[in-house]
This record gives structure tokens, C-alpha cells and sequence, in this order.
């Protein structure tokens, strides 16, 4: 019997020794993680650190979504901020943009988000609603400026969150293609009209044969230009809702008004770009793939997109870019948005995190990812006031000033609108929900008046709260 | 510890116990707190309404979860249907085909296990590449398939997982696709079947699909039967399709029920709904593993010996 | 003599339809590697050739370099050893208990023993979907391991499936009582016998165990982004997916990094492929 313990007593050390191996590669592990950031200055600490503060430095994390390459300018501001400061290290925590809300949906159920970080608007008013996130009202307290009304998260009109960024919708072109057609440019200033941005898309949609899509012998089965592409990702479509003279919900948020002629109208223009006037690919609104894989790939001449691609994907085309305004179906209007910096109420460490939010949200602490063009500065002085324009858009990362200062920065004090997720609950669900009933719609399967209408009982169950 | 020397029959016996208990620990740990208690727990989680913050704010519903599922719920009559037609698809489908190959193999070719080995290859690979790819061969204007269609035979493309009619089939064939697995075991239990009937079958005067028909089958219908529970207990807990592809779209048309519960629970936080979810999939697996134990009787032949 | 002419003429008819079977299979294979060989080209191929009007069969120019671009924002070194981390404990751990375990049920007698077979049995037909929820709270709740690989390696430590115990079960029963008995009356204990004759005896069969387990957990997505965050602490699967979400249309490096987590897995199949082979040869014998 006792050679049989033995034995046993191998079995489950051979079971302990691959525990212990796995022990030992979480060490080194960390290691290498400080060796790809070579900048922050106390590897041996930050290790223990994680969740008993035995040295001087409490570590936070901070988490964050966005490309690689957002990532990497991310860690260099992180970088900056622990190397200043003495009493705190902030550690990144980088989540895929894709699984961002569900990812601190996940957390929040297990009582483990992390201490601070920038949330998917979607979520902001649900997570506040729930007592996740830590009240923030002292973030602008003594500020030389305000950050922009419409990129402030309110709940029955108190701010709960205020966007780390702003990033407006307009329109980007090719001039390559442009030119090459004979057209001129879209004024920065002045937009088209649906119908002259229609007209154009026509003339800039080249079928094998170099014919455009105003030829009679044109064909719509061999496209090897596309001339716009109308984003359907379902968020930016508010934007054409509003500038039809529809609202998604009343101005106040207290009432659905998605199901009306007018939204639907506006969804169904940008379908029929699709499904009727050739000057589009089919998108199924799915998600942010439209201006990589259509302007930025080459193979379309105007697209939407939010102001963050010109720091993300614009700024490696090969050919040349123009912004312009959005085109007009009634009203000239954008929307804005942009990820808000919150602190989680879920935090050990309320003061640090909420110190160093207060310290990233300074404009001069994240310069980097505002002059590379990724974000658009929150603050209402940068618009106002021509001098900080020119500090903040005169730089080559951007098309020409003249052009973006019309086309964007004018553009998003003049005529810009909070997006819905400012001041309306249960969002994500909701374009969720409306993503997939308007499936059949980018299809051709349905109009956008039968989608709205099956949806809208649905829809607003959703936006009461069941 | 005990001395091995002569002792008393019940002595032995209890030796005996405590060794196999020894032995089970591990899985009756696993079996109690990975399995029943879990399952236990997601009944009960059904009754309530729980966002999720830490272990604050559970409301008893009673059924309440229950009737908004099976009334207005937007999502889950279809997720049924989708998961049910994706899963008659996919199963049948890499039945008939596994079987096929595995028939074609268990001849006398040459370098048979080089073949198998293609057959078997694409089971090995990691399941989001698999998709990530499939996503490409898909391609409305670039992928392989519409590369056949419009270059080789110059028929219109077709947006494979794009069109809300042709995902769920097209998602089926990437399964059957991934059917390695099922071929390798076919073909064992096709080297199984015991040569003498076969060939008292061929003196007989048996045609070859008389022989596949009387002989083969029955003498398979057990590995028949255990593909075929597998392959419909995995389909219909379906998700990585949708979590690594379709995101349940175009519209709700690959919105498989687990996906239902996912978004339910971690995008919405709304655990006890989603724990509702689960236990109606619990129920769907049941009844069709209670229907094909019950069906097999009558169709599965049994060499007997075997309990 | 009318015998004699029908054999040759049935071991004609034989040779012909062996050799259709053998072109069939030729053509099948092709068809089975024909996406494979997509995903390759593809991902020689510089993005606008990929977008090119005229979607070439073959790549025309060899791009490898774009292996050693996409490798700077698809970190598969890291990737694969986060992965190794997971597999190679659960896959040793969730071999040894299923032994354990299927040698206990084979070979024992004790209390409550049908009653317990009854419950591993059971198990098998339970989804794995339906408890996520549960093990998701415990795990992150009550244990508090979110974040770290314990969530998925733990569960291996507990009885490696009951399947993969129903299955060693199996094979044990087919090993003749009377060695163990004759090494019983040599003195050896119930370890030892499991060692020395059981274990050496079921080795397909633990191959087929340790192969079963590196699949699942090879295919696993949804445990993995449930519980894992951090992206330095990704898994090939959860690098994957984010990898097409950051790139979105940069498919010559999808293709790419799809093509890199491909490798493991053929490596790992040509290593092993005459015990995997003879181990599931053996399994569908059990059925």
C-alpha cells in the first residue's frame, strides 16, 4: 500500500510540477511585458504591485480600446504620466474595440473592472444608471475652458461623463478620382445636396469598360469604382434621420420617434445607393470596416466617416484626400461623439484614478493623439479661438488647413448635434436590435418603412427599459 | 499506511474503496462543482433578475423570464429556428459526407494514409482561423467561391455569409468541412466490420449494395449513432460562427440560440434572462438526445456483449 | 470454368472501381484542400492584387514578406506561448484524472459506483453552453480569477471530461482481467497495476484523450474572451479576433496570421499521427 501512496504522490507531483511550470512562465511573462515598453521605469515593483501597494507606487489600469497603432500612442502618453508622476503607475489595459462593451460588461459581473478607463458610448448611461461608474463632476473644476456640450453624457440633464474625445461624421474624397473625371472638388464650405452628392457619386462609379453609371450601356454587374459609400454602420445613421427633418428620439429623450416617414425615408436613400442607383457596395452595417476597405483602399471616390480616420487610416493612402461637409437631404447637420474617460465605482483606488483621468483628460497630456489627427479636441476654445485651430490642424498629418477648418472644425461648431447615446439609455441594445432588423433592408428584402414599422414595438420597449 | 499482509475480506474491500475514491477525487470535484451544481445554479438564476454588479440587486421574477421568452422576444423563436435549420444542415450534411470518404477510403488505394490525413487536417485547425478564412473564401468580390461561379462558370456572385438566406448553409458547410474527425472514425469502424459476412455475403450472391445495405450499416449503426448524438449535441450549442464571424447577422439570420444567451448576459447584463436562455437550450439538447436514445432501439443493431 | 471466368471477371470490376474510388478521392482531397490553399495564396498577395479586378488562382509574385509584416501587429510568439500555457497543463492534468478515473470504474469494486457512473455518464449530454453562466460567476465572483488562465486550466483538474473517463473506461475492459489478477497475486498494488500493465496497455487510447483535449481547448473562443482581458495575455484564438478587428480589411495579413495559427496544428498532427491514427482506429472500434 504504501508503494501505491507513493506512486500517487508521483502522479500528483508531475500534476503540481506543470502548475509550478506554469507558475514560473507568469513571472517572466511580465517581464517581457516591460520589455516591450521599455519606458516604464519600474519593472521590479510594478509586478507585486498589482494588488497590495507594498512600495510607494499604487498601480492603477487603465483600459482602452482602438487599433494597434492608437494603442501605441496610448502607452506613450501612459509612459509620460508615470514617469512624472511619483505616487502612481498606470498600467494599460488594451480590449479589442469590437469586444469593448462586452468586455467590461463581463468585468462589471464579476466585480472586477478596472479602476478607470475610456467606455464605448453605448454603454455610458446604462453603466451610470447601475452605480458603476464614480462621479466625475470635479474633472473640469478651474478649467480655462468647458469641454463641448454636445459630447457631455447626461442623465435627466446631469452630467454623468464627458467625452475624452470629439469625432464628428463628414465626408472624405478622392481628388485622385476626381480629377480624373473632370469634376471639381466638393466645396469645404458650401455642401451638395443628396441629390447633386447622387449625381456625382454616378459620374465617379466606373463599370470594365470605363463607362460611368449616367452611360446607358453601363454595367451595374462589373463595378470596378465604386463613386461614395454612405457608412450603414447603425450609429452614424442618425445622422441622415436628423438631416431628413426625422429625430430617432424627441430632442428631450423622453420619447422613440424612430417609426416615422422621414427616417425611414433617410434610410431607405442610403440603401437605394446600393439597391438602386449603383454607386455603392453592398455593407451589411455590421461594423467600422466602411472607409478602410472602400476610400482608403482606393476603390471609391467619396465615403462618411468619423474625423478619428485621419489619424488611423487616411494618413497612409496613396493618393489625395479632400474632407467636405456632409450632404444635405433637408437640413445641413452632423453628429458628434467620442469615448468618454470615466472611473469605475468598482475602483480600490478612487483618488489615484481619478487623478490621472483628470490628468489625461488635459488637453496637453494627450496632444499626441489629437495632433495625429485621431481625436478632435473637446474643448469649445480649440474651435473658437483661430489660434489654437492652427496649433492643433496646421500640421501635415492633416489635409489643408483652409479646407479642414471649413469642412470640420466650422462644420462641427456650427451645425453639430449630440448623438443619441448623450442623453438616451440602452443604446447598445437598441442598435443592436436595429441592426438586425435592418438587415433585410441593405438586401433589398424590405424597405426601411416595412423594417421600421415591424421593429419600432420592439424598439421601444427597448428604450423604456423593457 | 495499512499493512499488506493477511487481513479479513472486508479490510480489502474498504482498501478498495478508499483507492477508487482516491482515484476519483478529481473527477468528482469536477462532476459536483463544474457540472450538476452549475446546472442547479442556472435553474435557479432563472427565476431572477440580476444586472450583474458584484452579488447586489437579485429580484425574484418567478417565471416572468420564462413568458417574455417565449412571448415578445425578439430574438429567440428565430434563434431556435436558425439553430435547428443550421444544425439539420450541418449534421446531415458531414454525415453523408464523412461516410462517403470514409467508404472511398476503407478501398484498396494507394498511400491511404496520406488521404486520411487530408481528410482529417482540417479538424486540427484553431476554429476562429478556420472562419477568419472561410469569411475570405466567402467574399462577395474576391473570395474562391465566387472566383468558381463567376470565373469558371460565369454565373452571377453570391454573398455567401452576407445574404440572410445563405448563411446558415453556408456556415453548415464550413462544419462539414471540419468533419475530419468523423471520417477517421468512420473508417475505423468500417475495418471493423467483420470480413467473414462480408464475403458469406459475396458466396451468397449478395450485389455489393445489398452487402453495404444488410451487413455494413448494421454493423456500423452504433458508430452511426454515436456520430450522429455528438454531431447534434455540438451543433446545437453552436456559437463561434457568430462570435467570430456574423455577429448573428445578416439581420438575425446566424443569431444561434447560445449567441442569444452570450449577448443576453455580457452585452446586455442581464444574467437571469440569460440563465432562461440556457436552460430552454438545455431543453432543446434534451429532447433531441432523449428522441434519438429513443429512436435508436429500433434502428441500432447491437452485437451485445458490450454494457 | 464458369467460375474461374466470373472471379476474373468480379476481380476486373474489383480493379475498376478501386480505381474510381481512387479518383474520387483524388478529387475529394483537392476539394478539402482547396480553401487551404486560398487562404496561402492569399496571404502571399500584396492587398490590391487581393482587390484586383481579376481574382488570380495562382499569386503573381511570392509576397513573403508579408509574414514579417503582419507579425508586427499579430504578436504570434506570445500568442502561441500564452496558448502552450493553457494546453500543455490541461492536457497532461485532464489525461492523468480521466485515467484515474476510468481505471477506478473499470476495475474497482465500491460504494455508490453505478450511482456515480451514472452521474459521469449524464454529464456527457450536458452542454457545455448551458453552465457558462454559473461557472462565469464563480469563477470571477467567488474566486475572483478573471483575468488569469486559472478559470480555463482548473476545470482540467477535475476529471478531464467525462467522455475522455467513459473512454479510458472502455478501453480498460477490453484489457483481460487475469494480467492484473496474476499481478494482484504477485503482490503489486492498484497503482502499480495501473502503471505498469494498465497504462502501457491504453497508451492510443491517452493519446486519443490528450488529442481530444488539445482540440477543444485549440477551438475554444468563447471561455477565453470571457475570462481573459489583457491583450498581452491573449491566446492565438483571441488574437485572431481582434487581429480582424483592428485591421479590418488588411486581408493579406489576416491571411497571414490565419496561415501562422495554422502551423501548430499540423505540426503537432505529423508528430503524433501514428498513435492519433492507431488511437481513434481503436476508438471507433469501441464506438
Amino acid at each position: 500500500m504504501k508503494k501505491l501512496f507513493a506512486i500517487l504522490l508521483c502522479v500528483l507531483l508531475v500534476a503540481a510540477l506543470f502548475v509550478g511550470c506554469n507558475n514560473t512562465d507568469k513571472p517572466a511573462e511580465t517581464g517581457s511585458k516591460d520589455t516591450n515598453a521599455p519606458a516604464t521605469n519600474a519593472p521590479a515593483t510594478n509586478a507585486p504591485a498589482t494588488d497590495a501597494p507594498s512600495g510607494e507606487k499604487v498601480t492603477i489600469t487603465y483600459s482602452y480600446w482602438g487599433t494597434p497603432e492608437e494603442a501605441r500612442d496610448t502607452q506613450a502618453i501612459l509612459d509620460k504620466f508615470n514617469a512624472e508622476n511619483d505616487h502612481i503607475f498606470v498600467e494599460l489595459l488594451a480590449i479589442p474595440n469590437e469586444q469593448y462593451t462586452t468586455t467590461l460588461n463581463s468585468m462589471a459581473a464579476g466585480n472586477q473592472l478596472p479602476d478607470c478607463g475610456i467606455m464605448n458610448e453605448n454603454g455610458v448611461l446604462d453603466f451610470a444608471a447601475d452605480g458603476l461608474l464614480a462621479d466625475v463632476s470635479s474633472m473640469y473644476e478651474g478649467a480655462s475652458s468647458m469641454p463641448l456640450d454636445s459630447i457631455t453624457f447626461k442623465s435627466n440633464g446631469v452630467p454623468v461623463a464627458y467625452s475624452g474625445a470629439n469625432e464628428a461624421l463628414f465626408l472624405y474624397y478622392n481628388k485622385d478620382m476626381f480629377d480624373a473625371a473632370n469634376l471639381a472638388y466638393p466645396d469645404a464650405r458650401t455642401p451638395m445636396s443628396w441629390d447633386e452628392f447622387v449625381n456625382t457619386a454616378k459620374l465617379l462609379t466606373l463599370d470594365a469598360n470605363g463607362k460611368n453609371a449616367t452611360d446607358p450601356d453601363f454595367d451595374p454587374n462589373n463595378i470596378v469604382q465604386y463613386g461614395c459609400n454612405v457608412d450603414n454602420w447603425t450609429w452614424q445613421l442618425e445622422v441622415w434621420a436628423l438631416s431628413n427633418g426625422g429625430r430617432w428620439f424627441s430632442e428631450d429623450g423622453s420619447a422613440c420617434t424612430i417609426n416615422s416617414p422621414e427616417v425611414a425615408e433617410s434610410i431607405q436613400k442610403v440603401a437605394d445607393l446600393y439597391l438602386v442607383e449603383h454607386v455603392a457596395q453592398y455593407r451589411d452595417g455590421l461594423e467600422d470596416s466602411g472607409i478602410q476597405s472602400t476610400i482608403a483602399a482606393g476603390n471609391v471616390a467619396m465615403a462618411t466617416g468619423g474625423a478619428w480616420n485621419v489619424g488611423t487610416c487616411m494618413n497612409t493612402v496613396e493618393f489625395n484626400y479632400g474632407v467636405a461637409r456632409l450632404p444635405v437631404m433637408k437640413n445641413e447637420v452632423t453628429i458628434v461623439t467620442g469615448g468618454p474617460q470615466v472611473v469605475f465605482s468598482q475602483t480600490k483606488h478612487l483618488p489615484e484614478a481619478l487623478e490621472f483621468i483628470r490628468w489625461y483628460s488635459q488637453i496637453e497630456n494627450n496632444w499626441g493623439l489629437v495632433e495625429s489627427g485621431i481625436w478632435m479636441p473637446t474643448l469649445e476654445e480649440y474651435y473658437t479661438n483661430e489660434e489654437l485651430t492652427h496649433k492643433w490642424v496646421d500640421n501635415p498629418n492633416f489635409p489643408p488647413y483652409d479646407e479642414y477648418k471649413a469642412a470640420v472644425v466650422d462644420y462641427t461648431m456650427e451645425k453639430s448635434v449630440s448623438t443619441c447615446w448623450y442623453y438616451v439609455p440602452h443604446t447598445n441594445e437598441f442598435l443592436e436590435y436595429l441592426r438586425s432588423e435592418l438587415g433585410p433592408v441593405w438586401t433589398g428584402d424590405k424597405t426601411a418603412a416595412e423594417a421600421l414599422a415591424g421593429a419600432d414595438a420592439h424598439l421601444q420597449e427597448i428604450f423604456k427599459g423593457e | 499506511m495499512s499493512k499488506r499482509s493477511k487481513k479479513p475480506r472486508n479490510a480489502l474491500m474498504r482498501a478498495e474503496n478508499r483507492t477508487a475514491y482516491l482515484c476519483l477525487i478529481p473527477s468528482i470535484i469536477g462532476l459536483i462543482f463544474l457540472t450538476y451544481v452549475p446546472l442547479l445554479e442556472v435553474f435557479g438564476l432563472s427565476f431572477f433578475s440580476w444586472k450583474g454588479n458584484g452579488f447586489k440587486g437579485f429580484t425574484f421574477v418567478g417565471l416572468q423570464n420564462y413568458v417574455k421568452l417565449l412571448t415578445t422576444d425578439p430574438y429567440f423563436k428565430t434563434s431556435v429556428a436558425v439553430t435547428l435549420y443550421y444544425t439539420f444542415m450541418a449534421v446531415i450534411g458531414s454525415m453523408i459526407y464523412s461516410l462517403i470518404i470514409a467508404l472511398l477510403l476503407n478501398r484498396k488505394i494507394p498511400a491511404r494514409g496520406f488521404w486520411r490525413a487530408i481528410f482529417y487536417l482540417p479538424y486540427l485547425l484553431p476554429a476562429v482561423a478556420v472562419y477568419l478564412g472561410w469569411n475570405w473564401l466567402y467574399n462577395i468580390n474576391y473570395g474562391l467561391f465566387n472566383f468558381i461561379l463567376n470565373r469558371v462558370f460565369g454565373l452571377p456572385r453570391v454573398g455567401f455569409v452576407n445574404d440572410a438566406k445563405l448563411v446558415a448553409p453556408s456556415l453548415a458547410l464550413v462544419s462539414v468541412w471540419l468533419a475530419g474527425n468523423l471520417i477517421v472514425i468512420f473508417l475505423a469502424g468500417l475495418q471493423n466490420v467483420p470480413k467473414t459476412y462480408l464475403e458469406a455475403a459475396e458466396v451468397d450472391g449478395a450485389n455489393s449494395w445489398q452487402r453495404f445495405w444488410h451487413i455494413t450499416v448494421p454493423c456500423m449503426s452504433p458508430i452511426i449513432f454515436y456520430n450522429l448524438l455528438m454531431a447534434l449535441i455540438t451543433n446545437l450549442q453552436v456559437i463561434t460562427p457568430a462570435l467570430a464571424l456574423t455577429k448573428g447577422g445578416p439581420g438575425s439570420s446566424s443569431r444561434f440560440v447560445s449567441y442569444v444567451m452570450y449577448q443576453y448576459a455580457f452585452e446586455s447584463r442581464k444574467f437571469g434572462y440569460a440563465a432562461a436562455v440556457s436552460v430552454m437550450l438545455f431543453i432543446l439538447i434534451g429532447i433531441f438526445t432523449v428522441i434519438l436514445f429513443a429512436t435508436s432501439k429500433s434502428w441500432m443493431f447491437s452485437q451485445g456483449g458490450d454494457d | 470454368m464458369e467460375k474461374h471466368a466470373s472471379l476474373a471477371n468480379r476481380k476486373r470490376r474489383e480493379r475498376v472501381i478501386n480505381s474510381v474510388c481512387f479518383l474520387l478521392v483524388v478529387f475529394f482531397s483537392a476539394l478539402c484542400l482547396l480553401p487551404i490553399w486560398w487562404i496561402f495564396r492569399s496571404s502571399v498577395m500584396s492587398n490590391n492584387q487581393l482587390f484586383a479586378n481579376d481574382v488570380p488562382f495562382f499569386p503573381p509574385d511570392w509576397l513573403f514578406s508579408n509574414y514579417p509584416r503582419a507579425l508586427q501587429n499579430f504578436d504570434f510568439w506570445t500568442y502561441l506561448k500564452n496558448t502552450m500555457i493553457i494546453i500543455v497543463p490541461s492536457v497532461i492534468a485532464g489525461t492523468v484524472t480521466a485515467v484515474l478515473g476510468g481505471y477506478a470504474f473499470a476495475r474497482m469494486r465500491f460504494k455508490g459506483k453505478k450511482f456515480l457512473f451514472t452521474l459521469v455518464i449524464g454529464s456527457m449530454f450536458l452542454p457545455v453552453m448551458v453552465t457558462l453562466i454559473p461557472l462565469y460567476i464563480m469563477w470571477t465572483n467567488v474566486f475572483e480569477l478573471n483575468g488569469t488562465y486559472w478559470p480555463l486550466i482548473l476545470p482540467y483538474f477535475c476529471g478531464g471530461g467525462a467522455f475522455n473517463i467513459y473512454l479510458i473506461r472502455q478501453f480498460i475492459m477490453t484489457i483481460p482481467r487475469e494480467l492484473d489478477e496474476a499481478a494482484t497475486i504477485d503482490g503489486a498494488g492498484h497503482f502499480r497495476i495501473l502503471i505498469s500493465i494498465i497504462m502501457p496497455a491504453i497508451k492510443a487510447a491517452m493519446i486519443v484523450v490528450a488529442l481530444l483535449l488539445f482540440t477543444q481547448m485549440w477551438n475554444d473562443l468563447i471561455q477565453q474572451s470571457l475570462y481573459i482581458h489583457d491583450a498581452k495575455k491573449y491566446t492565438i484564438a483571441l488574437g485572431l479576433s481582434q487581429f480582424k478587428g483592428s485591421l479590418k480589411q488588411d486581408y493579406s495579413a489576416i491571411m497571414c496570421a490565419t496561415c501562422m495559427s495554422f502551423a501548430p496544428g499540423i505540426i503537432f498532427y505529423l508528430l503524433g499521427q501514428k498513435y492519433f491514427v492507431e488511437g481513434i482506429v481503436l476508438t471507433g472500434m469501441k464506438g
